[in-house]
């Protein structure tokens, strides 16, 4: 997962993020982006997420734990 | 569950693409969207320019413009087609099928086979598989598959997560015995617990169209839509998307002793820019080998998309050279359906503008 920070930080197109930062925070957040995050998760970590689990993680760090939970 | 076919091929693909054309950027503001947003998900996505049909126009329309076009040039005799196959989700009527009221339109023989297949983007394959099936008959020399729909019609305006890609369209694929013909490999597979994944909700039996089924409601995500409507849940048609395509390609190949390297051209349904390009990533074939130019220009016309590519990447060449093509198709049920085929020297392979 050492890639995961910089490559959510490039796809909701800002310079870094902190693992504390709300999800729908950023002004790039959109269904575009959970689609975004669905594709890198399946072609990085082979790891299949819904919409709503994407959703429901509230926060980058929520978002790494549930990835970490389905690896 | 794999197939196999000998002695059949493929001998003419038309596409018949209707007569209006809309542009996504005079579209974005039925949206509740930023243009930065929108202009975002053109680039992702493909949205760009589709094609679709004026209020009126049926598929039986689309499909007799494109079969009287063959009899005109004599690329098709009408008294040749012993039967007349239709992959359909957009029917003229529940009753009767449509191939029926396009066999009236036309006046073909009465000693024919006609019958519409209920499939979405999946149904290139499924139609072509229904194909060969009826070659093996020794009456059935000739099979004339069309493939069609209207769905722009049953998209909200105001759905961006459907109406910038859908598109409408037809395609005639002409298809015969061939005693020279290499094996086709074929491979099909249903999940009917996705059923709900891609949906029209409302306007057939079990909930007829109301005033309330009618009525827009806004999503989640921002987007008005009614039960009348097509009801796309997109993660998950991704995820099974990225999940069983993969897979079932190598074992098509594998049950044909064939590998990736070999095969000249993928020709795969076209949702939208965004699954096509994760499928070529995930699947390690170049935009050469894998077209991915359908929805920018045309917009996604379900199971008319694969004739369509085929027609509009390879047209001419197709009339003088053979090429080794996989064909794919995925979308709701769940279905997904494979062909791997040597595809060559047609009578014809074009595309036309239906004009009423």
């Amino acid at each position: 997962m050492e890639n995961f920070l910089s490559s959510i930080s490039e796809i909701l197109e800002v310079e870094s993020v902190n693992l504390e930062d709300e999800l729908d925070s950023f002004e790039a957040w959109d269904s575009l982006t959970v689609l975004s995050i669905i594709a890198f998760c399946d072609s990085e970590y082979s790891v299949a997420l819904s919409a709503e689990e994407i959703d429901n993680s509230g926060t980058i760090l929520g978002l790494k734990q549930l990835i970490e939970s389905k690896i | 569950m794999n197939l196999k076919f000998k002695n059949k091929k493929i001998t003419g693909i038309l596409a018949v693409l209707p007569e209006k054309e809309i542009k996504f950027e005079d579209e974005i503001d039925n949206y509740e969207f930023t243009r930065r947003q929108s202009m975002k998900l053109k680039l992702v996505m493909g949205f760009n320019k589709r094609r679709v049909v004026n209020k009126g126009t049926t598929i039986s329309d689309l499909c007799v413009f494109g079969l009287n076009h063959l009899f005109d040039r004599k690329l098709l005799r009408k008294e040749d087609i012993d039967a007349l196959i239709l992959v359909t989700q957009s029917p003229d009527y529940f009753m009767p099928a449509t191939t029926h009221i396009i066999h009236g339109r036309l006046g073909l023989k009465q000693d024919i086979y006609c019958s519409d297949i209920n499939q979405g983007c999946a149904g290139y394959s499924y139609g072509l598989n229904q194909a060969f099936m009826l070659l093996e008959q020794d009456k059935i020399n000739k099979v004339v598959l069309l493939n069609a729909d209207i769905l722009s019609t049953k998209v909200s305006e105001k759905d961006r997560s459907s109406g910038p890609l859908t598109g409408d369209g037809a395609a005639i694929t002409i298809v015969e015995n061939d005693p020279d013909g290499k094996t086709i490999y074929g491979s099909v597979k249903s999940d009917g617990t996705g059923a709900d994944a891609l949906i029209i909700p409302a306007g057939a039996f079990k909930l007829p169209s109301t005033e309330k089924t009618a009525e827009l409601v806004k999503d989640k995500a921002g987007n008005y839509k009614a039960l009348d409507h097509i009801d796309m849940k997109g993660d998950e048609v991704f995820n099974f998307v990225q999940r069983e395509v993969p897979p079932m390609i190598n074992d098509l190949l594998d049950s044909a002793g064939s590998k990736k390297e070999e095969i000249d051209y993928f020709m795969f349904h076209q949702p939208n820019k965004f699954m096509v390009k994760q499928l070529s990533n995930v699947m390690g074939l170049s935009e050469e080998k894998m077209p991915n130019n359908l929805v920018e220009n045309f917009g996604n016309s379900a199971s008319v998309t694969i004739p369509t590519l085929i027609s509009f990447n390879l047209g001419q060449r197709l009339k003088k050279e053979s090429f080794l093509i996989c064909i794919c198709g995925f979308g709701n049920g769940l279905s997904w359906s494979s062909l791997f085929l040597e595809m060559g020297n047609l009578d014809f392979c074009e595309t036309i503008d239906y004009d009423n």
